[in-house]
């Protein structure tokens, strides 16, 4: 076998080595290389303990023997080749199984609790060790979406998007354990599918089935009541329990010709939407128009957006991930495709503190978990649900969570994260 | 010793001759030889004296010496003399008369032969006498080159070797050395002297006659010995000894060694510079243009040119399509005067040959036997038989049959490919498992968020499309046969088919004022539809349970009802009870005002499914053979498409309402642009069992068939606005999922109204999306 020259470099300063070629065998596998980097560590080092790395050539994983690596991606064996360790990230550790009574259609958790929707039309929250701590009930339908707002010391404030076309602001006491609905966000005509809070906690956005984007204040204002236009209505036997009061949206954002599946906001000033219209669209919120429109081939299920490396990921029902960059004028720029899924990928979710990695969940029954720089194949595929997966989350605290339609929301502990994050 | 034979010879000769032949002659030859005897000078003196004299016996003299055969030359020597004579003689009488003087010479001349003759004849016999060792030393003696002469040319003629015909009709036969000419010898043997001759001259086996010089020879013994030699294929001389032993000149041994062993000169290794020389200085002179290289002959003008390209074209073509005769086939067995006897006639064949027509005949004969082939008669329908021939070859054209070769691919259609035709439907997403009944109907909501289906096992359920989760379940108390989605989106309302009812049903799911719009609606008319009672159907308000279920109306027919459509506008509401007998089959119930009718008065054959146009007032009625276009405002029929297949099973009509698709259970699925005809535009023959259902899609260009071999088979379809052009139909894509159960696959397939998504419900109890 032929030999190669490479050089070693890495970025942790933990396991520098000496920035010299060494001659490698071209059949080394990630193994290999790993067992050469570890024995140059103890020779520098003799309290190193054995680490387990991965390896970068051109800002490729290497998963297959170096040479062959090298052939494929039309790298020349003639110079020496520049090769990045990094520290191997492990596998997700699966930590809890939270039960519920009904399909989990969206998670939220940050880093002390987690919120979860159901199709038994209550919200829950949980603490980040499983245990059940509220069941907030008060929708008429299916919950659809929910997402933290923020958090004052014990008092948090939550949103819960319903197929009964509301929106619920709450607000929940973790000391005392008291929820209480605090504005009912009304001016949907159809399901509320998607929900999310801008990056300071005023102001939220939903996206609903009737193609409309709206934006509403997510301050809770107690003394003042919003005026409620009854319409048209001749004789309203509104005999419905008001859960708090009334709120009408600050902005409407129309323009996508089928129902909206998911929105985020950029940062404070700019929303992003994806639709069953096969477009992403950026939208303005100060002046409220359309910035930019991203165009697919299939319907968006949902998309997610790292502001580490600025890329929106996009789940589709082609069964692809792909990455778009959302400041292309142009449009319909597709940077990369993950493909490795059987079926419509429902959630994708970037990691919040890696800018490579990501992790995603479709009707195939896993989540997988995605580095860009190894788009063939994921680097995990967590196979714990038994049925389909309808919505992934990933904390800063490196708890990865996921819910499906067998009514268990999983989470997983991602050791690697504080390592990355230190890198 | 040799002196004395020939004086002696030479003494028997002159005892002999005594005409012209003078002795003087005799007495110069033996003073010739006996100066040859002594001495060459001598002889040469000798021979120039007898020169001057004459030059004739010179030569004559020589001639004889000269030859081995003494004999001949002395004969030859006697004619020349003759000749002279002759020529003298004819010269002689030239002058005076021909007649008798002539008469005279040629007896005497035949005298002379004779005479010589026996000389000759005495000689050759003293000649066998002597001893063959005294030749050998006469022919010693004399010097063959003294003599300047050819021993093959006999130069006493000077004619040389010619056909002696040639100087037939002259007097002579050539002329001598001197150009006098030789005169034929007046020889007037008649057969009698021929006759004579033969019977009393002994040597007459032996006598020759010389054309070249018209002298009979007689030949010596040794010729005859030579003649007779030579004839056994022996060599002339009998001293030649044919098996001398062989002298080597090389070994016949071959030597391993060459002969010579030295190196090839170095000439023939290098270029010779003569030839070198030459041919520079060829090359010069070419350069010069003192040679001209030689010239091809350029045969364009004309020595070798097409016979026929001036020839009438058609002509020619007629030539080449000429097809020669076919041949008569060769007799056989049955046609031989002899023929075995399977292949004679038994009665019954003879009986039906008698009988049957002439052109039916196998046989245009009657197979017979005969003993020998003498006795065969001449065969009476020659003349006949020959006619018949000839008729046809000239009745029946011979004529060489231009085939087409068509490649069969070229046949093939040009479509565009599949992907190009993106997007369809192409695989298998979603399952919406819950019912435990096979699936016969299903309907999405007009927004394409729900969708409805309904089941032999009594329930209509209602999906969320996105998740294929099951919203709602609505017990209907009997298997459904059809349910449909009210087309209108300020609406949501379903009507569900459940043996003899339709039941209208609100999902209540959705927007919470389209819900209440749907309760209005139902509940709105109740004043107004009071009146109802002698109608074929009755409307029945629900109450409780059922109303709390979301089933708002009844609407109970007198029969089992299969199938229930609604009119774009949602209002008006089709319902088929499919009976033989009766001319109601078709109801059209009006849900605001609460009224249901009967369009039809006749029955026109069992009526399979019903159809709304989607923007004009027609209504579609397929029964088992036939589409009929009805135009609800005029109340007739427009159109009447044949389906050209035995039983319709389903029908949908394109969005555009210029098309129409429908299934039959014969496997077929048949397009009608209704714009083009009243058949079929195109039959898609692609399933293998039963088609079950048809869908177009509302907006992409797509339709759907779902057939009981369990699969869905996806077709693109463009309609083009241009009536010039075709709908463009191209099969994409075959859809598989549903397991067959009980010999039924899927029953129904609806397209998802905005996106290229396909829904199918089996007799497997699930409903599946496909996208």
């Amino acid at each position: 076998m032929s030999q190669l020259q490479a050089r070693f470099f890495t970025e942790n300063k933990r396991y520098i080595v000496d920035d010299v070629p060494f001659s490698i065998p071209g059949g080394s596998e990630v193994q290999d290389l790993s067992n050469v980097i570890n024995k140059l560590l103890e020779a520098k080092n003799a309290s190193h303990s054995k680490v387990e790395f991965d390896f970068l050539v051109r800002g490729q994983f290497l998963r297959t023997a170096l040479s062959t690596h090298m052939e494929t991606e039309g790298i020349s064996t003639e110079e020496v080749v520049e090769i990045e360790y990094v520290e191997r990230i492990t596998a997700p550790e699966p930590e809890e199984c939270m039960m519920h009574d009904d399909w989990i259609s969206a998670v939220h958790a940050d880093a002390e609790w987690i919120l979860t929707g159901s199709y038994d039309k209550t919200a829950r929250i949980w603490s980040v060790e499983g245990k059940p701590v509220m069941t907030v009930a008060g929708h008429t339908e299916v919950v659809k979406d929910v997402t933290w707002v923020k958090r004052d010391g014990l008092t948090s404030l939550l949103l819960t998007a319903s197929l009964d076309q509301t929106v619920l602001l709450w607000e929940w006491n973790s000391e005392r354990n008291k929820v209480k609905a605090r504005h009912c966000c009304r001016g949907h005509t159809g399901s509320v599918d998607t929900v999310s809070t801008d990056p300071t906690g005023t102001k939220f956005c939903s996206g609903s089935w009737d193609k409309m984007l709206k934006i509403w204040s997510a301050v809770p204002t107690d003394e003042a009541d919003e005026v409620e236009e009854p319409g048209d209505r001749p004789r309203k036997k509104q005999k419905t329990q008001q859960l708090g009061l009334t709120r009408t949206p600050l902005m409407t954002l129309s323009g996508h010709n089928e129902a909206v599946s998911s929105v985020l906001w950029c940062d404070s000033e700019e929303v992003c939407s994806a639709s069953w219209d096969h477009t992403i669209r950026v939208w303005d919120i100060e002046t409220g128009v359309m910035k930019t429109t991203l165009t697919g081939s299939k319907v968006f299920n949902c998309i997610s957006y790292s502001p580490l490396c600025r890329r929106l990921a996009s789940g589709s029902t082609d069964r692809h991930i792909r990455l778009w960059d959302p400041r292309t004028k142009d449009g319909s720029l597709v940077l990369l495709s993950l493909t490795s899924h059987t079926g419509w990928v429902t959630a994708v979710k970037w990691a919040p503190l890696h800018e490579h990695q990501l992790v995603s969940g479709s009707l195939d029954n896993l989540v997988k978990l995605w580095d860009t720089r190894s788009c063939k194949a994921p680097l995990y595929d967590v196979a714990a649900h038994e049925d389909k997966v309808f919505c992934v989350d990933w904390t800063e605290n490196g708890l990865m969570l996921s819910g499906g339609a067998d009514n268990k929301l999983y989470t997983y502990r991602y050791s690697a994260c504080q390592t990355d994050a230190g890198a | 010793m040799a002196a004395c034979s020939s004086n002696s010879n030479m003494r028997r000769e002159e005892q002999t001759e005594e005409k012209k032949k003078a002795r003087e002659k005799s007495a110069k030859k033996r003073s010739k030889e006996e100066g040859d005897e002594g001495d060459e000078g001598e002889e040469i003196f000798s021979f120039k004296d007898k020169a001057a004299v004459d030059e004739e016996e010179d030569d004559d003299l020589s001639d004889s010496e000269d030859s081995v055969y003494s004999g001949l030359e002395d004969s030859g020597s006697d004619s020349d003399d003759e000749d002279d004579d002759d020529k003298d003689d004819n010269e002689e009488e030239e002058e005076e008369e021909d007649g008798s003087g002539n008469e005279d010479e040629e007896e005497d001349l035949k005298t002379e032969t004779q005479q010589t003759g026996q000389t000759e004849q005495k000689k050759t016999t003293t000649m066998k006498k002597k001893k063959e060792g005294k030749e050998v030393t006469e022919e010693e003696k004399v010097n063959e080159y003294e003599h300047d002469s050819s021993d093959e040319e006999d130069i006493r003629n000077t004619v040389g070797n010619i056909p002696m015909e040639w100087y037939k009709d002259f007097p002579h036969i050539g002329y001598n050395l001197d150009g006098k000419k030789i005169y034929k010898p007046i020889r007037n043997k008649d057969e009698l002297d021929e006759f004579l001759d033969k019977m009393e001259n002994p040597e007459y086996w032996k006598t020759i006659h010389d054309k070249q010089t018209g002298r009979d020879i007689v030949l010596s013994d040794e010729q005859v010995d030579l003649v007779n030699r030579l004839q056994r294929g022996q060599f002339g001389d009998v001293n030649f000894n044919e098996y001398e032993p062989t002298v080597e000149f090389f070994t016949s041994d071959v030597m391993i060694h060459p002969v010579t062993n030295r190196p090839a000169d170095k000439r023939s290794f290098i270029p010779s510079l003569i030839e070198k020389e030459k041919v520079s200085k060829m090359v010069h002179a070419i350069k010069m243009g003192w040679i001209k290289p030689r010239r091809v002959e350029d045969d364009s003008k004309g020595r070798y040119y097409d016979l026929w390209t001036g020839e009438d074209s058609s002509l020619v073509a007629k030539h080449k399509m000429h097809l020669p005769a076919p041949k008569i086939p060769l007799p056989s067995h049955q046609e031989s005067y002899n023929p075995p006897p399977e292949y004679l006639f038994t009665d019954e064949e003879r009986a039906l040959w008698d009988q049957q027509d002439p052109s039916d005949r196998k046989l245009p004969f009657v197979p017979r036997k005969f003993s020998s082939l003498r006795q065969v008669p001449a065969f009476p329908r020659f003349i006949h038989e020959r006619f018949e021939r000839c008729l046809d070859l000239y009745l029946c054209p011979r004529q060489r049959k231009m085939r087409v070769n068509v490649n069969p691919e070229d046949l093939i259609p040009k479509l565009p490919k599949p992907k190009d035709l993106q997007p369809f439907p192409t695989t298998q997403s979603l399952v919406y498992r819950g019912h435990t009944g096979l699936i016969r109907s299903i309907s999405v909501s007009p927004s394409g968020q729900w969708l409805a289906s309904g089941s032999d096992d009594g329930s209509v359920r209602i999906w969320e499309v996105c998740s294929s989760r099951c919203m709602k379940t609505v017990q209907v108390g009997g298997a459904v046969k059809s349910i449909s989605w009210n087309p209108n989106p300020a609406v949501c309302l379903l009507a569900v088919a459940v043996e003899s009812v339709v039941l209208i049903l609100s999902p209540s799911l959705g927007d919470k004022q389209v819900i209440s719009a749907t309760e209005r609606l139902l509940s709105g008319q109740q004043e107004a539809e009071t009146t109802e009672g002698e109608g074929p159907v009755s409307w029945i308000e629900t109450e409780g349970e059922e109303l709390n279920q979301g089933i708002h109306l009844k609407i109970q027919h007198a029969k089992a009802v299969q199938q229930v459509a609604w009119h774009a506008k949602g209002d008006y509401l089709a319902s088929v009870m499919p009976d033989h007998s009766s001319h109601l089959q078709v109801l059209i119930h009006q849900l605001s005002r609460r009224r249901s009718q009967n369009p039809f008065r006749k029955n026109k054959g069992l009526v399979q499914c019903v159809s709304f146009h989607p923007i004009r007032p027609y209504f579609f009625v397929a029964t088992q053979r036939c589409i009929r276009i009805y135009n609800l405002v005029k109340q007739e029929m427009t159109k009447k498409l044949q389906a050209n297949s035995k039983w319709i099973s389903s029908m949908d009509v394109h969005s555009s309402g210029d098309h129409v698709i429908c299934g039959s259970y014969d496997c077929r699925l048949g397009w009608f642009d209704l714009d083009l005809s009243t058949k079929p535009y195109k039959m898609l023959r692609h399933h293998k069992k039963a088609v079950r259902g048809v869908a177009y899609h509302r907006s992409y260009p797509l339709f759907a068939s779902a057939s009981d071999d369990g699969s869905v088979i996806i077709c693109h379809g463009t309609v083009y606005n241009d009536l010039l052009q075709n709908p463009l139909i191209v099969p994409v894509k075959v859809l598989k999922g549903h397991e067959i159960t009980h010999d039924l696959g899927v029953l129904d397939v609806t397209f998802h109204p905005t996106q290229p998504w396909v829904f199918s419900s089996g007799a497997d109890a699930t409903v599946r999306l496909f996208t």
